[in-house]
C-alpha cells in the first residue's frame, strides 16, 4: 500500500464518513432521548433517496435544493410515525418493542417503495456534478463526495449549534441526560422526543440523498444502511454525538485501508471485527456513558 | 373554613397492577415543614410524584390552594409553584453547574430575571458560584445535593417536595443540608420532605405523617410523631426520644 493510497483512504474516508455520520446522528438522538431503537432508519435514508430521485428525475430539481422539499417532509413523516406508533410505548419493555415496531413500520415502507418504484435498482445521476471529478491532492475526487461533505458538514454544525446553543437545545440534552429530572424542570419531554425524532429522520433526507446519488439503490439496499448505522452508534456509544461522527468517519477510513491494502472482500467485515475489539474492552462504545440507560 | 394549603383525598396510587398509596388523606398547611417517615417501601416517595405530576393517582383527589393537581403535567404543577429534588441525584452530569441551576428557571423566558435569581441563589449556596463552570457530575454528592436545592428554588417555588435528600450523605453534609432546609422554609416556602432520617427530619418539622402501607398510620406535630411511644419503638430504632 503506497502513502497515496492511504492518503486517498483518509480522504475518502472523511468525506464518505461524514454523511454516514450524519445519518447516524439522527439515529443515536432517537436513541438517546427517546431510548428507542429505530431500525426503520436504514429505509427512512432510501425513502429520502427516492424522493430526491423522484424530484429530480421528474420534476427536473436539483438534488440539493431539493431537500428543501425533502428535508421538510421527512421531518412531518418523522412526526407523524412517532405520534402514530412510538409514543403509544411505554413500559420497561419500551426499547425492546422499539425493535419491534420500527420493523414493522420499515416493512410497509419497504414494501409501498417495491410497489411505486419497482425493485429494479436506480441512481440519482442527471446532475453534472454527480458524474464530473476535480483533480485534488493528486487525486480525481467526484465533486458529488466534496458537495456531500460539505453538507454533512453544515447540517451537522447546524444540529451541533441547535443542541448546544439554544433553549431547546438545552432541553434536548437534559432529556438525553435524565428524562425524570429534565420533566421536574419543566421540560416538556414527549414533544421533545417528537421533535427529535422528526429532526432524526430529516436528516435521513439528506444523508438519502447523497446515498442515492453516489450508489445505485432499491427499497432493499436500507439492510446494509441500517446495519451499518446500528454499528455505528453502537461503537460511539448509543446515544453519544460525538460517537456517531467518530465512529462514522473510522468506518470508511478503515474500510477504504483494508480494502487497497488487502482486499475489497475483507473491508466490509473488518469494521465488525473492530467493533467487537472495542466492545470487549469498552461496552459502552467509545463514547457512551458506563451503565447509561440500564435503569 | 379556609382552603388548605395541599390537601390528600382518598389518594390511590401505584405502579403496574398494584396499589402503593391505598386511602391516603392529610392536609399540610403553608408555611412549615412536614416531613412523612415510614418503612422502606410504604409509598413516601410515590406519594410525592403524585403531587409533582410524575405519577397520576389513580383515585381520590390532591389539590394546592383548592385546584386540583390530578392529570396535571409536572410542567403545569410547576408553573403553579410546586418544585421537586427527587430522590436519586438529578443533575445533568455533562453540564456546569451553572448550567443545571439557570435550567431550573427553564419556564422563565426572560434572561433578566433568570440573571437575577441565578444571583439570588448563589446568595443562598455560595457552592453555586464557587463551581459554576465545573462539571456538575465532579462535585462530591452533598455539593450535588446542594446544587439540585438551588435549582429547584430558581422558580421560586411556594412549596418544595424533597425526596430523602439525606440519602448517601456523611453526617457534617448532613446537618447541612438539614440547616438548609430550614433556611429554605424560613424564607417563606412550604416543605414536604420525605425521609429515612426520621428522627431528624420530624425534630426540624411542624407537622409529622407516619406512613404505613400506603395509608396514613398517625399524623400530628413533628415532636408529637417523634414522641409517641409505638411509632418510636417501630421506625425510630426504639426508644422515645426525650427532648
Amino acid at each position: 500500500m503506497t502513502f497515496s493510497n492511504l492518503v486517498h483512504a483518509v480522504i475518502d474516508g472523511v468525506l464518505t464518513g461524514s454523511v454516514y455520520a450524519l445519518m447516524a446522528t439522527g439515529l443515536t438522538l432517537i436513541f438517546g432521548v427517546m431510548d428507542i431503537i429505530n431500525v426503520a432508519q436504514g429505509v427512512f435514508v432510501i425513502l429520502g433517496s427516492y424522493l430526491s430521485y423522484a424530484l429530480s428525475v421528474h420534476f427536473g430539481i436539483d438534488p440539493f435544493v431539493g431537500l428543501l422539499i425533502t428535508m421538510p417532509t421527512m421531518f412531518l413523516v418523522g412526526i407523524v410515525v412517532e405520534r402514530a406508533f412510538i409514543a403509544r410505548l411505554k413500559g420497561p419493555e419500551k426499547t425492546a418493542m422499539s425493535i419491534l415496531v420500527t420493523y414493522a413500520v420499515s416493512l410497509v415502507i419497504e414494501g409501498a417503495l417495491n410497489m411505486i418504484f419497482s425493485t429494479n435498482p436506480v441512481q440519482i445521476n442527471n446532475a453534472s456534478y454527480v458524474n464530473s471529478s476535480v483533480h485534488l491532492f493528486g487525486m480525481w475526487l467526484p465533486f458529488i463526495y466534496i458537495y456531500g461533505f460539505i453538507l454533512a458538514s453544515v447540517l451537522l454544525g447546524s444540529l451541533y449549534f441547535l443542541l448546544y446553543r439554544t433553549r431547546f437545545g438545552a432541553s434536548v440534552r437534559a432529556s438525553l441526560a435524565d428524562q425524570t429530572a429534565a420533566a421536574l424542570v419543566g421540560i416538556d419531554v414527549k414533544k421533545v422526543s417528537t421533535i427529535c425524532f422528526g429532526i432524526g429522520i430529516a436528516v435521513t433526507a439528506a444523508g438519502g440523498m447523497i446515498y442515492g446519488t453516489t450508489n445505485a439503490f432499491n427499497a432493499s439496499s436500507s439492510y446494509d444502511l441500517i446495519s451499518r448505522l446500528l454499528t455505528i452508534i453502537v461503537l460511539g456509544g448509543m446515544g453519544s454525538l460525538a460517537g456517531a461522527l467518530v465512529a462514522g468517519v473510522s468506518m470508511i477510513i478503515l474500510e477504504d485501508i483494508v480494502a487497497v491494502a488487502w482486499s475489497p472482500v475483507w473491508s466490509n467485515i473488518t469494521f465488525f471485527i473492530l467493533l467487537v475489539i472495542v466492545l470487549s474492552f469498552r461496552p459502552q462504545g467509545l463514547f457512551g456513558k458506563q451503565s447509561a440507560r440500564v435503569a | 373554613m379556609s382552603t388548605p394549603f395541599l390537601s390528600f383525598d382518598g389518594v390511590i396510587a401505584g405502579y403496574g397492577g398494584g396499589d402503593v398509596l391505598k386511602g391516603v388523606n392529610f392536609g399540610v398547611e403553608s408555611g412549615g415543614v412536614t416531613s412523612i417517615v415510614g418503612p422502606n417501601g410504604c409509598g413516601k416517595s410515590t406519594l410525592l410524584k403524585t403531587v409533582s405530576g410524575l405519577l397520576k393517582p389513580r383515585l381520590g383527589s390532591i389539590t394546592f390552594k383548592g385546584e386540583s393537581l390530578v392529570g396535571k403535567t409536572p410542567k403545569a404543577i410547576l408553573q403553579m409553584g410546586i418544585v421537586q429534588v427527587p430522590q436519586n441525584h438529578s443533575l445533568f452530569r455533562e453540564m456546569t453547574v451553572r448550567q443545571n441551576v439557570e435550567l431550573g428557571a427553564f419556564l422563565i423566558k426572560n434572561k433578566a430575571v433568570v440573571a437575577a435569581r441565578y444571583e439570588k441563589v448563589c446568595e443562598l449556596f455560595p457552592v453555586v458560584s464557587e463551581r459554576a463552570a465545573d462539571r456538575a457530575g465532579a462535585l462530591s454528592g452533598g455539593q450535588q445535593r446542594l446544587v439540585e436545592f438551588a435549582r429547584c428554588l430558581m422558580l421560586e417555588p411556594e412549596l418544595v417536595l424533597l425526596d430523602e435528600p439525606s440519602m448517601g450523605l456523611d453526617p457534617k453534609t448532613l446537618r447541612a443540608m438539614f440547616a438548609t432546609i430550614k433556611t429554605m422554609n424560613a424564607e417563606g416556602r412550604t416543605v414536604l420532605l420525605v425521609e429515612q432520617n426520621a428522627r431528624q427530619a420530624l425534630k426540624m418539622s411542624h407537622q409529622g405523617i407516619v406512613l404505613e402501607n400506603g395509608v396514613v398510620r398517625l399524623s400530628g406535630s413533628g415532636i408529637d410523631v417523634l414522641n409517641n411511644p409505638e411509632i418510636a419503638a417501630l421506625y425510630l430504632g426504639g426508644s422515645i426520644t426525650h427532648h
